[in-house]
């Protein structure tokens, strides 16, 4: 691996990743790399309002992964709560910024999230908007996912795309772009 | 009732009242990984609070640089509270939205809660400089 690292680097720079983490994620871990991120777009001298939309997609894309990522690990002895597996990809290409997200999820789960995403995918800025306010006022205040696909579908610049690979009979990687 | 204040974290904001004017805040950023708890201690002394409000007008004063879809859902729900009460029981209540002038999100989220109230008086006000 070591041998394999700068080559892993090269091709990072060439997808012009900015910052990339892939293990076990926590709140307090998100919140770290937030302000980094931030730290950094400051430093880049990035408006302000462009700033706000990449930290928000990146908050609302890894609190997805902590709450339904398949791949979670605890030890209620422990009682440090649970950790969630994933990989989330912060990067700028071809003018736009984006966040790509993804971790393992049920494949029995694939089918619901293909209907919610593509149904998103298919909506203007407008039809998102109306969609996104009668949700808001339907769903109990729970983990908010459903409320989070549509928040990233409105902030995206472009529709978000989504991706299933398969990894063995019973689970699958998902995983989801936003640009910005 | 005393005035109190709970600390921002890195992931909540603020929330502080001030018993001499009435006026609630909640200042900062809101991206709890559990809603919920973040939020039911507030409401319950929103309850307590609102049943007790006689005529005098009980301001709240949001000034959220960002929050989470989840908070979203969460502020609606404040709203709706206080429209209730405004509506229903014929309360004085005031909502005012601050934004900065550079946040465009923050501002259009306002815009959009606004769109949605009918009898919470709700102002947008931008920041002074």
């Amino acid at each position: 691996m070591s041998n394999n690292l700068y080559s892993f680097k090269e091709e990072y720079d060439k997808q012009g990743i900015l910052l990339s983490f892939y293990g076990s994620f926590s709140q307090e871990l998100l919140v770290e790399i937030g302000d980094t991120l931030k730290n950094r777009m400051k430093i880049e001298a990035l408006n302000s309002a462009k700033m706000t939309r990449v930290f928000a997609m990146f908050i609302e894309q890894v609190q997805n992964i902590i709450h339904y990522s398949a791949e979670k690990i605890s030890n209620e002895d422990l009682n440090s709560g649970s950790l969630s597996n994933g990989i989330v990809v912060v990067g700028y290409k071809n003018d736009y910024y984006y966040v790509v997200c993804g971790n393992k999820i049920k494949k029995k789960d694939i089918e619901k999230l293909t209907d919610k995403l593509t149904v998103l995918h298919n909506m203007d800025k407008a039809e998102l908007k109306s969609f996104y306010k009668e949700q808001r006022k339907k769903e109990p205040v729970t983990k908010g996912a459903g409320l989070g696909f549509i928040e990233l579908a409105r902030k995206s610049a472009k529709p978000i795309d989504f991706d299933f690979q398969s990894i063995d009979e019973q689970f699958s990687f998902f995983s989801l772009k936003t640009y910005i | 009732m005393d005035s109190w204040k709970t600390e921002a974290t890195k992931y909540t904001p603020e929330i502080y009242f001030d018993a001499r004017t009435n006026i609630l805040g909640i200042k900062g950023e809101s991206y709890p990984e559990n809603i919920t708890e973040f939020s039911s201690p507030l409401f319950s002394w929103l309850e307590n609070h609102l049943e007790n409000l006689k005529e005098q007008t009980f301001t709240v004063n949001i000034e959220l640089v960002y929050f989470n879809s989840s908070s979203s859902k969460m502020l609606l729900d404040l709203f709706d509270l206080l429209e209730e009460e405004v509506h229903d029981n014929d309360k004085n209540i005031i909502v005012n939205w601050i934004y900065d002038e550079e946040n465009d999100a923050a501002q259009e989220y306002g815009e959009e809660f606004q769109e949605d109230l009918n009898y919470l008086p709700f102002n947008l006000v931008k920041k002074a400089e």
